[in-house]
């Protein structure tokens, strides 16, 4: 192969790698400059325990935008575990009951996400949308009675254990993101997500069950919110009315970052679990130059605007 | 006579493939002009060049000596051509009115629009053409036969000076037919050209006095009606060489693997039946929208025929078939459906070769087992499809045509059905590959299977396939074997020439 | 005879969509209301109805623009506060007031842009802007405050002739909004664009000559005008600026769209449906607070009617 071909090759290469490497790597490089001292393992763990919700949160998002549609439910869903868990609905409860309600509410959810979304065929955004608003009105109507109460010790224990050097909520995230590349990768349910996000017509005729496909995505997304619900949970001491609500934006951006755009999967898993490192980082770095709580606001929609813009022209130039 | 319009020596490609090849064609004033050709003639292109949708590569078209070009069937309307093409283009949530002004709407002041004044222009417009109807009513609201109507009005009523109708009877009754060619007739002694493309016959020896027969994007001439008939004219839409591409046909056929009784696509059409054998590879032949399609989607569910009893390899198949679930339906019944949209329905262009061939296997298993590698069978599929790509993993798209193609075919192959529906499988495809889709089919179906063909290209469909069912008017209208058939019988049938010729 | 009434109650035959039916839902609950809940009928509190249904009213129409065309604008509650935020940083009005409607059009030209030029989805284009906008408005004015031109002041809370100022709000809105959206040609080419998008053929409408990019830019461009309009109002009622007043917006007015008969799919919809379905949602909040009904419930209600309104409508796309 000429140099010439071999550029090319590694130009294109470098194309297809999704934003979120470059962005991770940059802010890397930016910290390192600025504030090495902040460039500990144990710093880092702590900021990546931090947003391991949103790395949870992450894993369902990317999974239903490769079939080309959105998840915006889970800040209601996350307000509304939480409240069960700290509300003192039920007292004396153990981890394993709080986990099993949890879960099954908000694979329910994802449910009835997927059924609006793939039999009635709603817009994603409205329905994810309308469900996180009536979960978020009800919780803070049915919470504005008592004051949010306590979560329960066992919640933060295990928040704060580590499994070697890093923190369990990480290697729980890491853990997730494994199996859920395992599943795209090696099961039919995989190749399904991968057919319905190249082309839905395709998938049709193909006799992939497109319809069901989108479901089970919606469901499984679910399944990982209320997850992610956990871990926040177990990150807080006390019960709150906000916790969560700007997540399901931030895993938008993060999944968007990490190179998973409506159907393409490019990014696989890891480039989204890279997005949410950059975003990770990237509040940090603001932090560390003292940018305010709005210019985080800023930089997520810049970030979508832009990676979508990006997107968007080279699925242009390609047709 | 001076030319009304004159287009010369017209070339126009699409993605390599040349739909035109320096056609000329000149438009004469007072004079009712037919198009022929058969599907994939270019009489659609050179008439949508003609409107402005497309532009020319090659030659241009000239007025009075000057040059002129549009790039829109508006811009088109001000140089006075006007078309009605046979996809309506009437925006359905608008009314008859607003479609006929859109785009130059009467105003009363600057900006708002003087709805008085369109809605009686239409209705004089609709009244010129003896039709009835309140131009405040929604085009949703029309019938297809009406909607045809408005568009014609809108044609006249934009005073052009050339008219060009495609297909303008598709939907028409006779009655609603002999309205028409009046209109025709008063526009072309006003000194309007008009250019006539259709398949009935008797209509365009009826009411044209030139034709121009295309084949294969090329001219082969035009002439007056005066000296042509039905015989004359199909064989000069014909006459190919029939070349060695083709393996040798069958004799020995088997069971029945699919029949069909009593089918009638719409409630007023003629019901037909088929049947196929095991090792048989039948052909659906006819010119476009004859029914062969809607009949052959049925079966998917992407069409809910009028009633019918299908029965495959003994079991019945109820009608109407879900939409949803019908190709997964036929899937279980041991039934392949290859689309002939092979880039928008087909395949998987972002994908690898591996997984577009792998991906029927998959979708016959349940989600949550693990997704075999299928690795020897996309290696066997790949070698006897002789597809030339580096390994499995190339991505599809990368691939020519030809190779695209077999991929498609092969993931049906790789299924193991036992009767195959095709549509149009070597559109876009250069010969070499070709010939070997011809050789896989033949050979699928020598082992046992059967091969519905849908297909244009009557030259394809007398080489490859053993029996043509021939449609026309929605159903049935000629059973035919090939090796004793000729493409001028094939052609004669889909036009139903005999009952015009029958009928002078 | 028979035949329009039922034809107004399916809105069959008309591309104004079914906005009878909302209107009767509106009647049944304003008799409702009036009937059981204490001052409903008021003309204190039928005034103040008016008065908080206008920027939703406002909002709606604008929203109905981007809609007909088939798509969402996602970015007008943000930009509700932002404006509220500017007319709020102690200046002469006559400044700040043509500042208000050139960063409407700025907001409104880059989700057109986006759109129409850039391949991005609508409601992807304005999600993030909603959120750049956001995060200016918090920046320019972190918590309600400032005070605001009394010009917008006595627009907003004055009366002429006796008549308080909203009324003339309410005509001008509707004046604009009936001759834009169905008496030019610029309201007839937005259906025709609409239309096309609906019915699959996206340019089915360039066929007549349409400008169809040009057309679906300028629909995001009034969004955005319209929005800040009901900015401006919103800031003359609270008197200062709130980067949280707007929270909301985007929701309720495309509900108000749905509830009046407008397709989300594009090209069926009616200014009148719209105004019925802005006054349906203000009417169930008036009740619902006159009833003490807590605001969090209220939201709630509010998410359920737009996933039931929503759901009733038929689409052929799956997803986004």
């Amino acid at each position: 192969m000429t140099t010439a071909a071999m550029f090319n090759g590694s130009v294109q290469r470098i194309q297809r790698t999704p934003p979120a490497y470059f962005v991770f790597v940059g802010l890397l490089i930016v910290l390192w400059l600025s504030r090495p001292n902040m460039l500990n393992i144990n710093i880092i763990g702590i900021f990546m325990r931090q947003n391991a919700p949103l790395g949870v949160l992450v894993l369902g998002q990317l999974l239903v935008m490769r079939v080309k549609s959105i998840d915006l439910s889970g800040g209601g869903v996350i307000l509304l575990i939480n409240y069960f868990i700290s509300s003192g609905l039920f007292p004396e409860a153990s981890l394993t009951f709080f986990a099993v309600l949890g879960l099954t509410t908000s694979t329910l959810i994802g449910l009835f996400n997927g059924l609006m979304i793939g039999k009635r065929r709603v817009s994603a955004v409205i329905v994810t949308l309308a469900v996180s608003i009536i979960l978020v009105g009800l919780v803070q109507f049915l919470s504005s009675g008592k004051p949010p109460g306590d979560v329960p010790t066992y919640f933060n224990d295990l928040y704060n254990t580590k499994l070697w050097v890093m923190p369990s909520p990480v290697v729980f995230w890491i853990a997730l993101s494994l199996i859920l590349a395992g599943i795209l990768s090696s099961t039919v349910f995989g190749r399904f997500v991968a057919s319905v996000g190249e082309s839905g017509a395709a998938s049709h005729f193909a006799g992939v069950p497109v319809e069901r496909t989108i479901i089970l995505a919606h469901t499984l997304a679910g399944f990982i919110t209320g997850l992610a619900a956990l871990v926040q949970t177990a990150s807080i001491a006390v019960g709150s009315v906000r916790v969560g609500l700007d997540l399901p934006i931030l895993s938008v951006a993060a999944t968007i970052l990490g190179g998973v755009v409506f159907g393409r999967g490019e990014g696989g898993v890891w480039g989204p679990f890279f997005g949410v490192l950059s975003f990770t980082f990237l509040f940090v770095v603001m932090t560390a130059f003292g940018i305010s709580d709005p210019g985080k606001l800023i930089a997520q929609g810049l970030i979508i605007l832009l990676a979508a813009i990006f997107y968007g022209v080279r699925a242009a130039k390609s047709d | 006579m001076s030319s009304l319009i004159r287009l010369s020596n017209i070339s126009k490609s699409f993605g390599g493939a040349l739909a035109l090849d320096a056609v000329s064609l000149e438009l004469k004033p007072g004079s009712v002009h037919a198009l022929m050709g058969e599907n994939g003639a270019g009489k659609s292109t050179l008439m949508k060049i003609l409107a402005g949708v497309y532009q020319p590569d090659g030659g241009g078209i000239f007025r009075n000596g000057h040059s002129i070009s549009f790039v829109n069937p508006k811009e088109a309307l001000e140089f006075g051509i006007s078309t009605v093409f046979q996809e309506l283009t009437l925006l359905p949530n608008l009314t008859i009115a607003e479609n006929m002004f859109l785009g130059r709407e009467p105003r009363s002041t600057l900006f708002s629009i003087d709805r008085r004044r369109m809605n009686t222009d239409a209705k004089d417009a609709l009244n010129e053409l003896g039709l009835d109807l309140d131009p405040e009513t929604l085009v949703s609201e029309l019938s297809i036969a009406e909607r045809q109507f408005v568009e014609i009005a809108h044609g006249i009523k934009a005073d052009a000076s050339i008219l060009v109708l495609d297909e303008p009877t598709a939907a028409l009754n006779a009655a609603d037919v002999e309205i028409l060619n009046t209109h025709i007739r008063r526009l072309r002694d006003a000194g309007k050209a008009i250019v006539y493309i259709s398949h009935r016959m008797d209509e365009i020896f009826r009411i044209c006095d030139t034709v121009t027969v295309l084949k294969d994007g090329k001219l082969v001439g035009t002439r007056p009606m005066s000296v042509m008939n039905p015989s004359s004219l199909v064989s000069m839409m014909v006459g190919r060489e029939l070349q060695d591409l083709f393996p040798v046909r069958s004799k020995a056929f088997g069971d029945v693997l699919l029949e069909v009784r009593h089918f009638k696509i719409g409630a007023g059409t003629k019901p037909f039946s088929l049947n196929m054998r095991s090792g048989e590879i039948i052909a659906l032949a006819g010119l476009e929208g004859q029914g062969q399609q809607r009949f052959l989607r049925s079966l998917i569910g992407q069409f809910q025929p009028f009633n019918g009893a299908v029965t495959i390899k003994g079991k019945p198949l109820p009608l109407p078939v879900s939409s949803a679930s019908g190709i997964r339906q036929l899937r279980s019944m041991g039934v392949g459906f290859v689309p002939e949209d092979r880039k928008e329905e087909g395949l998987f262009l972002g994908l690898s070769i591996a997984d577009n061939i792998a991906i029927g296997l998959h979708a016959a298993c349940s989600e949550i087992s693990l997704a075999e590698n299928h690795r020897q069978r996309i290696e066997k599929a790949m070698a006897s499809l002789n597809v030339k790509a580096a390994n499995a993993r190339v991505i599809v798209s990368s691939l020519s045509g030809g190779n695209q193609q077999k991929v498609l075919i092969g993931r049906y192959l790789a299924e193991k059905v036992d009767i195959l529906l095709v549509e149009e499988p070597t559109r876009g495809v250069d010969i070499g590959a070709k010939a070997e889709i011809y050789k896989l089919l033949r050979n699928f179906a020598t082992s046992g299977g059967a091969v519905v063909v849908l297909s244009r290209e009557t030259v394809e469909l007398i080489g490859l396939c053993d029996r043509i069912y021939v449609f026309h008017a929605d159903t049935i209208v000629s059973e035919m074997s090939a090796d004793t058939v000729s493409e001028q019988n094939i052609l004669n049938a889909a036009l139903n020439a005999e009952a015009a010729i029958e009928r002078e | 005879m028979k035949q329009d009434f039922t034809n107004l109650l399916t809105g069959r035959q008309s591309r104004q969509g079914l906005w009878f039916a909302p209107l009767l839902v509106a009647i049944a609950i304003a008799a409702y209301l009036a009937l059981s809940a204490p001052h409903f009928v008021g003309s204190e509190n039928l005034l103040n109805l008016v008065a908080q249904a206008m920027p939703l009213t406002i909002t709606a129409i604008g929203q109905m623009f981007v809609v007909v065309v088939g798509g969402l604008d996602l970015s007008v509650g943000s930009l509700i506060s932002f404006t509220t935020a500017i007319l709020a940083l102690d200046g002469p009005g006559y400044l700040l007031i043509p500042a208000v409607l050139a960063f409407a059009v700025l907001v409104g030209l880059i989700n057109g842009l986006a759109v129409t030029r850039l391949n991005v989805h609508p409601i992807i284009a304005t999600l993030a802007m909603q959120y750049i906008v956001l995060g200016v408005t918090r920046t320019l004015r972190p918590v309600a405050g400032g005070t605001v031109p009394p010009v917008v002041l006595k627009a907003v809370n004055g009366f002429v002739f006796g008549v308080p100022m909203p009324v003339f709000w309410g005509l001008l809105v509707l004046l604009v909004g009936w001759m834009l959206l169905h008496g030019s040609r610029f309201g007839l080419h937005l259906f025709a664009v609409g239309g096309g998008i609906a019915s699959g053929n996206e340019q089915a409408a360039r066929n007549f000559g349409i400008a169809h990019k040009r057309i679906t830019l300028l629909a995001y461009v009034a969004s955005a005008c319209f929005a800040a309009l009901a900015g401006v109002y919103l800031a003359g009622r609270i008197a200062s600026g709130d980067p949280n007043v707007g929270l909301g917006f985007e929701l309720d007015a495309i509900t108000a769209v749905a509830i009046g008969g407008t397709q989300l799919s594009g090209g069926i919809g009616s200014l009148q449906g719209t105004i019925i379905g802005a006054l349906v949602l203000a009417m169930l909040s008036n009740g619902m607070n006159l009833t003490n009904v807590s605001p969090f419930l209220q939201t709630a209600i509010k998410g359920s009617i737009l996933l039931m309104v929503v759901g009733l409508q038929k689409r052929k796309l799956i997803g986004l």
